[in-house]
Order: structure tokens, then C-alpha cells, then sequence
């Protein structure tokens, strides 16, 4: 009896250990679109839920718009006005996809490893399929993901009059760190 | 030597170009430098208990999202965890029974504030409620917070 409690102990605290699917609420995006005319339209959302499967690759984000920080309260207000982000009816961001080369990061070694994101990105209700560089970092035992891409706002319907007058970028820079 | 007189009409019409002018480059000069302001000095919209307020949100999400979005919000409760993230550190109060749980990110000069948190500790944040929703990877209510300070 004592014996199969031990053994139950041991496969459930191995198991957390090294559970393939890491988490975190604490990601963040920062949001760059910024033009030669204006620099105030960026912003920052520390609160990104994401998780990591460490086997498969796979990976997701959940941003709520609203969560998006910026130094002009005028500026945050346009970004989630209709014509720009419209938060109320569309108030997630969100990106499922993989990294592919995912069988070229050694989890157990630290190191710095290159990948590449794949995946399906929705934002302002629409979902376009993406593609990003990256990078996995390992350190003592922390992993952290970090990327830089940019998105055409046409793409997801976004062409607020700030797009059309040169004051906010096109294609804005986004940056992602999570860390697991 | 000759000097021309101007038309008084012509000065009057001068004179409000340019203080129409003034009155412009002001209100651009102010519209590109403002700042939201300090969190600590802003009056509190509603003031809550962190279980009471995540269940408001599971209970009707719209409801709670019209109520409290945008709002300045007092939550009373225990810490559940300070998760850092790269340079900064965010607070959680978590509903243990379920997983649901409170965010808070915040202001800058306050962050020293949050790192000095310690799990168990009893705690009032006050902050900008941005919204609630249910995270389909945690499969769980959340409400996040911005712009965040110890409500002293």
C-alpha cells in the first residue's frame, strides 16, 4: 500500500516536473507605430496570456486589447475606438500556431536557440496566417520566447483616418516576450 | 521718409489670425504631451473584493465588462502570486476553487511597490480595470488591470 502510494507520488511530482505545456499571464506585447510625423501611437500590454508546448511546439497568445497601455490617454482611447481596434466588439487578440523547428531547441541545455513561428493571427476579427523569426532562450530552467514581426493593418481591416494621414504606421512593429 | 498706416480692419483681422494661431499650436502642444494621470491621485469608481468581483464577471461577462471597464477600481484581497515578466512584475489574486483570477500591471513608478508583494499577503490595488474574459488556453475568467498602485 505504502509502496503504490510512493510510486503514485513520484509519476505525479515527475510529471509536473516536466509537464510539456508551460504558461504564463504575464507576457508581453509592446505595439510600435510610430511614423516620422507622430511619436506617440505605442504601447505596451504586460498582461499576455500564453502558453508553450515544449514537445509539439505549439504554441498560443491571448491579448486583451484593452489592456494595451499608452503614455497619451487620447491616443489610448482612439486605439480602441470603431475604425481602429473597436475593443468592444473585438476584445482578444489572439495568435495559434507552432514553432517549427521546434526538435532544435534542447530544453534541458541552456542556450539561445533560432526558430521560426508559424500560425494564425486574429486581430479586429479577422485571422490572417503569419509567419516570424524568434527565439527560444533557455536559462536555469526558465525558458523565454522572444519575437519581432510586423502586421500590414490593412490586412485586418484597421484604416483609421491616423493611417490614411501618415500618424500612425501601416505596419506597425510588434515585439512578443513570454516568459514560461 | 513715408510711412504707410495700416487699415485698423486689417490689424483686428491680424490679431485674431494670430491668436487663432496661438490658440492651435497650444491645443496641439497640449494634445501630444498629455499623460494619463498619477493612478494614487484618481477618485475610485467602485471599490471591491477580489472574489466577489472575478464571480461578477463569470456571471454575466457583458454586464460586468459595461460596468467596470475603463473604471478606476479598488480591489481588496490576498495575493496569490507576483509573477515577474523580463523587467516588471505583475500581481495575481487567484480564485483557488477554479483558476479564475485578477491581473494588475503596474505604473511604472510604483512597480517597486509589487515586487516587494509576497504571496498570502493581504493587499488593496487600485487601478484602471481594462475588462474581463475567459482565456481559452487557461480555459479560465480573467479581468485585467493596468496602471496600478498600492492603494495607500
Amino acid at each position: 500500500m505504502k509502496k503504490g502510494l510512493l510510486s503514485l507520488a513520484l509519476v505525479l511530482t515527475t510529471g509536473l516536473l516536466f509537464a510539456q505545456k508551460k504558461t504564463t499571464t504575464s507576457a508581453i506585447i509592446n505595439f510600435d507605430a510610430t511614423t516620422a510625423i507622430d511619436a506617440l501611437p505605442k504601447a505596451e500590454n504586460k498582461t499576455v496570456i500564453s502558453s508553450l508546448d515544449t514537445k509539439t511546439g505549439k504554441m498560443a497568445f491571448e491579448a486583451s486589447i484593452k489592456n494595451f497601455s499608452f503614455t497619451n490617454p487620447r491616443i489610448q482611447e482612439h486605439f480602441n475606438n470603431k475604425g481602429w481596434m473597436d475593443s468592444d466588439q473585438f476584445p482578444t487578440a489572439t495568435f495559434v500556431g507552432a514553432i517549427g523547428n521546434i526538435g532544435a531547441v534542447k530544453f534541458s541545455k541552456d542556450g539561445t536557440y533560432p526558430v521560426n513561428v508559424m500560425g494564425n493571427l486574429s486581430i479586429h476579427g479577422i485571422t490572417k496566417s503569419i509567419e516570424a523569426k524568434g527565439s527560444i532562450v533557455v536559462k536555469g530552467g526558465a525558458i523565454t520566447a522572444n519575437s519581432e514581426f510586423s502586421v500590414k493593418l490593412e490586412d485586418y481591416g484597421i484604416d483609421g483616418g491616423a493611417v490614411g494621414a501618415g500618424k500612425v504606421s501601416k505596419e506597425p512593429t510588434i515585439s512578443v516576450i513570454a516568459v514560461y | 521718409m513715408m510711412t504707410r498706416k495700416m487699415k485698423p480692419g486689417l490689424k483686428k483681422w491680424l490679431l485674431a489670425i494670430f491668436i487663432l494661431s496661438l490658440g492651435g499650436a497650444s491645443f496641439v502642444w497640449y494634445m501630444f504631451t498629455l499623460k494619463h494621470d498619477d493612478t494614487a491621485q484618481l477618485k475610485v469608481d467602485f471599490t471591491v473584493e477580489s472574489l466577489v468581483f472575478i464571480n461578477d464577471f463569470k456571471t454575466d461577462l457583458t454586464a460586468a465588462n459595461e460596468k467596470y471597464s475603463e473604471k478606476i477600481v479598488v480591489v481588496n484581497g490576498t495575493v496569490s502570486e507576483v509573477e515577474m515578466a523580463d523587467t516588471t512584475a505583475n500581481i495575481k489574486m487567484v480564485d483557488t476553487t477554479n483558476g479564475d483570477y485578477i491581473i494588475f500591471a503596474f505604473q511604472q513608478q510604483y512597480l517597486n511597490d509589487a515586487k516587494k508583494l509576497k504571496p498570502g499577503e493581504k493587499v488593496s490595488i487600485k487601478g484602471s480595470c481594462s475588462n474581463g474574459d475567459f482565456s481559452a488556453i487557461l480555459e479560465t475568467y480573467y479581468v485585467t488591470f493596468k496602471r496600478c498602485t498600492i492603494n495607500k
